[in-house]
């Protein structure tokens, strides 16, 4: 008896974190840098800045040019359906398929890109960073979708000044209403043939083209709780990890914070599969733990618990907690849990040649793009579809590769090799999917992964709404390309390019509302029928936006720990 | 005994640690080049000849490297026994044969190989045929071996590991080659 009250007390801790991505991260953070002795917990292994493998090597120290081999691709074949991501410099960042599947409701594909390591996704992160606006906001309500944010900009904004004084954002003020300024660092800088675009648009359609809002630093950040963070080198190798620290990750900036306090534990290779719920107490009491390492379970305990283990691995725990008072899920009183899956849909745009500018190249490799903001169904545009679009893009020379299908050969091909290419240029739309209930995750007891747990079944589509804003993406993208004097421009729509879940931005499986019986989350992020657990992730989001969501889960992580602390504070929870 | 077995014969008597390359060039009465051999793991002597020879024709050796020195021979037998899947890989070396057979080139003098390999690029070139003809296969795995080598990216184009900084107008002149990455 005196050995299990001792186990439990050695397994207590103040607050528990599941995950350690960008959520995660922040969460770490914030409950550690406010006195609370936390205990994250990550499923992968543990990657420590500055260690990633490949960070510094040279294109001749990678193996086969960098590609994948076919024993690659039949571990992570559905990882390489980015046709990005599987190359011998980042492989490691994603999971091996085979011991991690998930299942597709036949016909409908959706595309789970992940990476099990301390860090997850913010070491491959596209860094893009947007604030959101009112407009997004209020997009349901006004729209008659699905149901109410619960909140609105003035109660974020604070938040967004929070993490983004702490991460440094580079970018551009522009004073947008709908996409408001963060607290920029010095923006990275445009190229020539981008600055030309920039100003056809502006002259010829009063629309708005900005560098990319990158999470990278362009410039020296504005604090110094970071001494591991350098500025950006310009190498555009991010995402195998930047020793330089020049970019926003957990591993390089919130985990290293919550060490420094003393008060984080945390714990690779612990897989949480359950929340565990006290039906007397009406809350939960921690989690259980699967050991990836050894297999042995375990069970820690906490005032409180913080999901951070993306939206789809939040869902997953929260569907798996099956308890008397929740018997289809934690905190699933109204049936959404799981459902409202979003992403945002991309693959339609347009690409041009650009002539002139044969005497100009950059030095440097821009580790950002271009991004042009939303500019449909805004004001007194109206179109035949809900919401809208960005895009991202930018110009560049063609390299060496030009010449594969070119006519020389031999000594000529090493000569003409030496003078880059024509300049071209390219914009991709980013767009909005709408929250719908069809499209949804759900528990697979039938198939299980290599530890034996349930797996998931995924059920999405595009619906009728996306393919309405794809040609708009595709017929701007020209036009706006075509204005500016560029030759031989195509649009483009791929809509079979990629299924749900390929702009890696899933979300919406958890969503936050005012009423119980239509949502999960309340406005704090805090399970409506279960106080003392927070979900933080993408899953909380009830609408998506057309911005890049990453900064929006950093501000409500840093809000939503912020009540969580003041209720402790007051013995709420 | 003609020539193919002699190469062969000579690969077994030296242990297969000598390249059907080098063996031809012993056999030519050329000095052998220290430091270009490689041996085969896969392919045989013959189509290891015939792989080195093109790719060295493809990018030969000027001022700077070649093919050959930059390893692209073994880098091409790489690609194609651990990245290739087992279609492709079949499909390429049935068309390694067939190029090799209908062009007779294991018999074909340097000058001969150079108007083969120059011809089947022209003409692939031109035509742009639906099934991409061998050579422009050959002709992508050099250069992406090649481009990606420390010579090829250094010497020929321009790489810098670490550039400090951006600058999206500079004069080309100023930068002087394209760059490797």
């Amino acid at each position: 008896m005196y050995l299990n009250v001792k186990a439990v007390q050695e397994n207590t801790y103040d607050a528990i974190v599941v995950g350690t991505g960008i959520s995660g991260g922040w969460a770490a953070k914030e409950l550690t840098e406010k006195g609370l002795k936390t205990l994250v917990l990550e499923r992968g292994r543990d990657v420590q800045h500055p260690n990633y493998p490949t960070a510094t090597k040279d294109p001749w120290d990678l193996p086969y040019g960098d590609r994948p081999t076919a024993e690659d691709l039949e571990q992570q074949g559905v990882q390489n359906r980015t046709g990005y991501t599987i190359r011998q410099s980042t492989k490691h960042w994603f999971v091996n398929d085979i011991e991690n599947p998930y299942t597709e409701k036949e016909g409908k594909r959706f595309d789970w890109m992940r990476g099990y390591h301390v860090g997850g996704r913010s070491i491959m992160w596209g860094r893009q960073s947007y604030r959101w606006s009112d407009m997004d906001f209020e997009a349901n309500v006004k729209d008659g979708i699905a149901i109410d944010w619960p909140v609105r900009y003035k109660d974020i904004a604070p938040w967004y000044d929070h993490v983004e004084t702490f991460v440094g954002i580079s970018g551009q003020a522009e004073g947008l209403a709908h996409l408001p300024d963060s607290k920029f660092i010095q923006p990275m800088e445009l190229n020539c043939v981008e600055k030309e675009l920039k100003k056809s648009m502006m002259d010829k359609f009063g629309r708005l083209l900005t560098i990319g809002r990158v999470a990278n630093l362009a410039g020296p950040l504005a604090h110094d709780k970071s001494p591991q963070r350098g500025t950006c080198q310009y190498r555009n190798l991010c995402s195998r990890g930047c020793p330089y620290g020049a970019y926003f990750s957990s591993n390089s900036s919130t985990l290293p914070a919550a060490a420094a306090t003393g008060n984080m534990t945390l714990r690779p290779n612990s897989i949480v599969y359950e929340v565990i719920y006290d039906e007397q107490k009406g809350k939960a009491t921690g989690v259980k733990v699967l050991d990836a390492e050894t297999g042995e379970q375990h069970e820690f305990y906490a005032r409180v618990v913080f999901l951070c283990a993306s939206t789809m691995g939040s869902t997953f725990i929260l569907l798996n907690s099956i308890s008397k008072r929740f018997p289809n899920g934690l905190g699933n009183d109204s049936g959404e849990l799981g459902c409202n899956i979003m992403d945002h849909h991309l693959g339609a745009g347009a690409n041009g040649d650009v002539e002139g500018f044969e005497d100009i190249y950059y030095y440097g490799r821009r580790a950002n793009g271009v991004y042009i903001p939303r500019f449909r169904n805004i004001g007194k545009d109206k179109r035949d579809y809900l919401r809208g679009f960005g895009y991202q893009g930018g110009a560049s020379r063609q390299g060496w590769w030009r010449l594969v299908s070119e006519a020389s050969i031999g000594a000529d091909l090493k000569e003409a090799v030496t003078t880059p290419g024509k300049w071209g240029i390219g914009i991709m739309g980013f767009g909005e999917i709408l929250p719908d209930h069809s499209n949804r995750v759900t528990i697979n007891a039938d198939k299980k992964d290599k530890y034996g747990l349930p797996t998931l079944l995924f059920d999405t589509e595009f619906k009728e709404n996306d393919f309405k804003m794809r040609k708009d993406m595709a017929n701007d993208a020209a036009e706006m390309l075509d204005a500016a004097g560029f030759k031989n421009v195509r649009s483009y729509d791929n809509p079979n390019s990629h299924g749900m879940g390929l702009g890696i931005h899933e979300m919406g499986t958890a969503r936050m509302g005012n009423d119980p019986k239509t949502s999960v989350l309340n406005k704090w992020n805090q399970v409506h029928a279960c106080k003392n657990v927070f979900v933080t992730d993408g899953s909380f989001m009830t609408s998506a936006s057309c911005v890049n969501p990453s900064l929006t889960y950093m501000a409500f992580t840093a809000r939503a720990v912020n009540y969580a602390v003041e209720e402790m504070k007051k013995q709420n929870l | 005994m003609n020539r193919r077995d002699v190469i062969k014969r000579t690969a077994i008597l030296m242990g297969g640690v000598v390249s059907a390359p080098a063996i031809m060039g012993i056999l030519k009465g050329c000095k052998a080049k220290p430091g270009v051999a490689w041996v085969p793991k896969h392919f045989t002597q013959e189509q290891a000849y015939v792989i080195t020879e093109m790719a060295e024709i493809i990018i030969p050796k000027t001022d700077t490297a070649g093919a050959k020195d930059a390893g692209v021979p073994a880098f091409i037998e790489e690609m194609i026994f651990e990245v290739y899947s087992e279609a492709d890989r079949t499909k390429f070396m049935a068309a390694l044969e067939d190029f090799t057979s209908s062009t007779g080139y294991l018999d074909l003098s340097t000058d001969e190989q150079v108007n083969v390999v120059t011809e089947a690029h022209a003409k692939a070139i031109e035509e742009k045929p639906q099934e991409r003809p061998f050579v422009m296969a050959m002709k992508e795995l050099t250069m992406l071996g090649y481009f990606s080598s420390k010579p090829g990216a250094t010497e020929v184009l321009r790489y810098e590991a670490v550039p400090g900084y951006y600058n999206g107008c500079m004069p080309l002149e100023e930068v002087g080659r394209t760059w490797a990455t």
